[in-house]
């Protein structure tokens, strides 16, 4: 009785491997949202595929990677951390593909009435209390946008001290959501999802690296089918475009 | 004068004590669980009767009826226990002097020097209390409760707990003090032989009733 | 000897933890008293509470005072108006502390005054003493083993504390990074690992440090009462 009670536990669950292919996607925070829906949209059409994404700031992420977690596709929010896992060997050049770019916005509180203007004649400092919220400037790729923008502008030294390093850049918006911070710097994309905050300027393309999103297949990926068509999907599909447009990113036109 | 009239109830045990002390010395002896240190620690304040009243001459320590209750610290009662109780983290001359400390120069009753010289406390003053035999460190607590100025003393079996040698010892400094001093003592024990020695008056607790001898 | 990040976090560290250890004291020493000494019918929910820092994950504490004490929590709003913030701030870096580490205080103390012979405070009482004065000269130092080792306990916990500072105050360098969460932050950079190993060798060297204090500070004490 136990032996084939054991036996068809086994049997189980080796049937269940079989049939359930693992998909692992290390995404950007940014991308969450855009990635859920287009999920839905695969795992329709493909059932069998089990996909389970991780989201994080791309610095964490690719931290992640480099210590062994177990990865099939990268989707990082900018080209350094992409670098970075090329520089580590655990994704081949010739797979990076830039798909996505984005534009870096500042935002407030929705009842706030933040004046702003992109110059650096304007006195960003001044028109408002309190702290600025974006992610780590240091590692987190919306940080470092923002640091290159401040810098650009002017603006970094008189506002040191009241910048607040989050994480990842959902993080940043949340606080601004929540009004703990005056103003933040996030993602055009992460700005239109959120109905609690306003945008109250564009930071200027030319202030900062291009804010390119790439995709590649990790060397693990490469060796797993339903890694290789799920990318394809996100890469080439009509779906996955028409989504990523609704969230405000723009298709990158190689 | 001691003057008791009261009832203590705790579990199935039960005080009933009416006592007018009109001696200097009194001595109660009982057997262990007649109620002895019940006795005490109702009059010097630990314990509170249900129903009675405890008073030394003018002063009322607690009168149930009329609803008077003095606490324990403003009776200037001294109780010494068995174990001499000294406080460790202070030396000989900090724990005599931890009472005198609260009363201000002219209401205290017995100078300090007298009091080391009654109990023969000089060649111990800065030891720490770890450092004292159990008889050295019971004449200390004695000193310690002489300063404190009381206007009763009670002892409750204070040679317990010493080996004969050092009752011996201990004793004769007993009947200094009730020779020397004027200070009601009530000396409670359940070795007669020490109230002997003392030529205490003596009264017998038994079944939580006082009874002459 | 040190980069400017490294002394700045080590000064953060010591600053946030001196503050968090000398404003729990006087609670944990009422607290601490009051559930040694007192029984009554509610113990249960205030022993419930006191441990509930311990249980919960840090992260959820950290969320909590942001509910709280953020610029428009709750309590935050109106400590806010008298000018008094918190978030984002090293001050609230100490209450993130404080609360993490109060109950690792509460318990050392007491257990010191559980220990306490409660006979010497009765004599206390006899010749004398108010209750108020029993607690001072008599309690209070006889329970100070215990205070010391709650002290440091406290010490050590806050300058590890790292999920309920990072959530509330974030991880602002100068204000609010202190030594966990500058590793933290190292070893999201692209080659941080390095400062971040010396920050880990830096803790390491405070906690023993601390540790070691505690010990030679006990047996001191231990000698002159003779144990």
């Amino acid at each position: 009785m136990k032996k084939s009670l054991f036996f068809s536990v086994c049997l189980a669950a080796s049937i269940s491997v079989a049939h359930a292919e693992t998909v692992r996607i290390y995404a950007a925070a940014s991308l969450t949202n855009a990635i859920i829906d287009l999920g839905k949209i695969y795992q329709k059409q493909y059932p069998n595929t089990n996909l389970v994404p991780v989201y994080g700031a791309s610095s964490a992420l690719a931290k992640q990677l480099e210590a062994g977690a177990s990865s099939d596709i990268f989707f990082s929010a900018d080209l350094d951390w992409m670098n970075y896992l090329i520089k580590k060997n655990l994704i081949h050049q010739n797979r990076v593909k830039p798909l996505l770019f984005n534009q870096l916005v500042v935002i407030s509180p929705k009842n706030l009435n933040i004046p702003f203007k992109a110059q650096s004649g304007f006195n960003f400092a001044q028109s408002f209390k309190g702290h600025l919220c974006t992610g780590q400037m240091e590692s987190v790729p919306a940080g470092k946008y923002a640091k290159q923008s401040l810098t650009k502008l002017n603006w970094l030294n008189s506002l040191n001290g009241r910048i607040v390093g989050t994480d990842d850049v959902r993080s940043a918006l949340v606080f601004v959501e929540r009004g703990e911070c005056d103003v933040g710097i996030v993602y055009k994309t992460d700005a239109l999802i959120s109905q609690k905050v306003k945008i109250i300027g564009t930071l200027p393309a030319d202030s900062h690296h291009p804010i390119i999103y790439p995709i590649a297949l990790t060397k693990q990926g490469a060796k797993n089918a339903d890694a290789i068509q799920f990318e394809k999907f996100i890469k080439t599909s009509p779906q996955a475009k028409s989504i990523f447009q609704t969230y405000g990113f723009r298709m990158s036109q190689s | 004068m001691l003057k008791c009239d009261f009832q203590y109830q705790h579990a199935d045990f039960q005080l009933n004590i009416k006592l007018e002390m009109q001696q200097q010395l009194l001595g109660i002896v009982g057997a262990s669980g007649s109620g002895k240190s019940t006795l005490l620690k109702n009059i010097v304040g630990l314990l509170k009767p249900q129903q009675g009243c405890i008073q030394l001459n003018e002063q009322v320590f607690i009168d149930t009826q009329q609803n008077i209750h003095m606490p324990m610290h403003q009776r200037k009662i001294a109780l010494i226990f068995q174990n001499a109780l000294l406080f460790p983290h202070m030396n000989v001359q900090q724990n005599l002097c931890y009472a005198e400390k609260l009363i201000a120069q002219p209401e205290r009753k017995f100078p300090f020097e007298e009091v080391v010289e009654l109990l023969e406390l000089s060649p111990l003053i800065q030891r720490q209390p770890h450092q004292l035999s159990g008889g050295e460190a019971q004449r200390v607590s004695i000193g310690r409760a002489l300063l404190s100025s009381p206007n009763l003393l009670l002892l409750d079996e204070p040679l317990t707990g010493l080996d004969t040698h050092l009752k011996q010892q201990i004793l004769p400094f007993f009947k200094r003090m009730k020779d020397e001093l004027d200070l009601p003592m009530i000396y409670v024990t359940h070795h007669p032989e020490e109230l002997e020695y003392l030529e205490a008056d003596t009264l017998k607790l038994s079944q939580g009733r006082l009874q002459g001898n | 000897m040190f980069s400017p990040e490294e002394l700045s976090a080590l000064y953060l560290s010591a600053k946030v933890a001196l503050w968090a250890t000398l404003i729990c004291l006087p609670f944990a020493v009422a607290l601490a008293w009051t559930l040694a000494r007192h029984e009554f019918r509610l113990k249960f929910l205030v022993e419930a509470c006191l441990q509930l820092p311990m249980v919960l994950p840090p992260v959820v504490l950290g969320y909590l005072l942001l509910v709280l004490f953020g610029n428009k929590g709750w309590i935050g709003q109106y400590l806010n108006a008298m000018g008094i913030e918190l978030a984002f701030n090293w001050k609230g870096a100490v209450l993130a502390s404080m609360i993490v580490a109060f109950p690792l205080m509460v318990q050392p103390i007491r257990l010191s005054f559980q220990l306490i012979n409660r006979q010497l405070e009765h004599v206390a009482g006899s010749l004398g003493a108010s209750p108020f004065r029993v607690f001072c000269s008599i309690s209070l130092p006889l329970a100070l083993p215990g205070m010391l080792i709650g002290s440091i306990l406290c010490f050590s916990r806050s300058l590890g504390e790292f999920g309920a500072t990072i959530t509330f105050v974030g991880n602002i360098p100068d204000e609010t990074r202190t030594i966990p969460i500058a590793i933290y932050s190292f070893l999201q950079q692209p080659d941080g690992e390095e400062f971040a190993i010396r920050l880990v060798i830096l803790s390491l060297c405070l906690a023993f440090s601390a540790l070691i204090a505690n010990y030679f500070i006990l047996q001191k004490y231990q000698r002159k009462l003779g144990a």
